[in-house]
């Protein structure tokens, strides 16, 4: 509403008064399937993730290595030469705690999602993923993590291949 | 250099497959509802009248479109009409051949301004005609469920 509209024209609807037709309605339920291919950098990222391991991409002219990896610096406007593996450790740049899921319901035990720098790629690439074996209350910034790969075999090249980060442990 | 060491094996290359859940339901407002509920329950058409500018308008609306004034009169439109203008399609949504072409048609009601597009039918595509006169034929009301489809298709009269 406001200052000049106080009520807007019309009737509030339940859910009732659709669902059984007592008012019209028009209901579409449209086919928005789609595949995405991920190019040549990803497709290399992601199969390197099956085999449990990180890969970044080198930019010669530059030094830094981009993570994830991308076959274009885009600050020198050139193609990146080559592969580089990483450590899958790293520090956690910003994260948050969200109690809401994925469809929006309250939970009450906060799902802890943040950006990681990953050890060995250059200042400013970001990874997100969740985080897990912590207390919500003890995450915080420049906390140092290690990824928590699944099973070999239940690995599918998917970035979900690491089920969270969790606190690198003393002497790690 | 980098650019030509392209993988050459496709099946080395990833693809991910999505499907998006975009269901809805849009109810069809003040004028649309008692439009459809008219089809519905009287198979009649109806629609509403700008007095100030002597336009009817089908499908109603609760405004006129040209001055803004609140349209309030609601007058029965025929189920009689002309072809404004037609198509035929031989093709279906999913651009494959269909066996029998459909005719679509931009239909002008007796008593309304504009016109309503709609199916044409008992017509073949060699015979229809602009400004021929067509008439609404209505589904049995047992299969009438408030929607634009409980008119089956336009078929020709004299």
């Amino acid at each position: 509403m406001t200052e000049k509209i106080k009520h807007f024209p019309g009737e509030k609807l339940s859910q009732k008064q659709i669902d059984e037709g007592e008012v019209t309605t028009v209901k579409h339920s449209p086919n928005v399937k789609y595949a995405w291919s991920c190019g040549e950098a990803m497709s290399r990222f992601l199969n390197e993730m099956k085999k449990g391991k990180l890969i970044g991409r080198k930019c010669n002219k530059c030094g830094r290595i981009l993570f994830p990896p991308r076959m274009f610096c885009e600050e020198c406007f050139r193609p990146t030469n080559e592969w580089v593996y990483l450590k899958d450790t790293g520090k956690i740049m910003t994260f948050s705690k969200s109690y809401l899921d994925t469809n929006a319901k309250r939970i009450k035990e906060p799902i802890l999602v943040g950006v990681i720098a990953i050890e060995g790629a250059s200042e400013n690439m970001g990874f997100m993923h969740y985080f897990g074996e912590m207390d919500p209350d003890e995450i915080k910034i420049g906390m140092r993590v290690k990824a928590v790969w699944k099973d070999e075999k239940e690995r599918e090249g998917a970035v979900t291949d690491i089920k969270y980060f969790r606190p690198l442990k003393e002497g790690e | 250099m980098a650019m030509l060491e392209k993988t050459t094996d496709v099946r080395a290359l990833r693809h991910w497959e999505g499907d998006m859940e975009a269901d809805y339901i849009y109810t069809t407002g003040i004028a649309g509802d008692k439009f459809f509920k008219e089809i519905k329950e009287n198979a009649k058409i109806t629609g509403t009248k700008c007095k100030k500018c002597e336009i009817v308008y089908v499908p109603p609306r609760m405004y006129c479109e040209r001055c803004f004034e609140n349209l309030e009169q609601w007058v029965d439109v025929s189920d009689k009409g002309i072809v404004h203008t037609y198509t035929i399609c031989n093709m279906d949504l999913d651009g494959s051949k269909m066996d029998k072409p459909v005719i679509m048609a931009v239909i002008k009601l007796d008593g309304m301004h504009g016109g309503i597009i709609h199916k044409l039918g008992e017509v073949n595509p060699e015979n229809v005609k602009i400004g021929m006169r067509v008439q609404a034929i209505f589904k049995n009301k047992k299969e009438r469920v408030g929607s634009i489809l409980d008119i089956k298709y336009f078929k020709p009269v004299k």
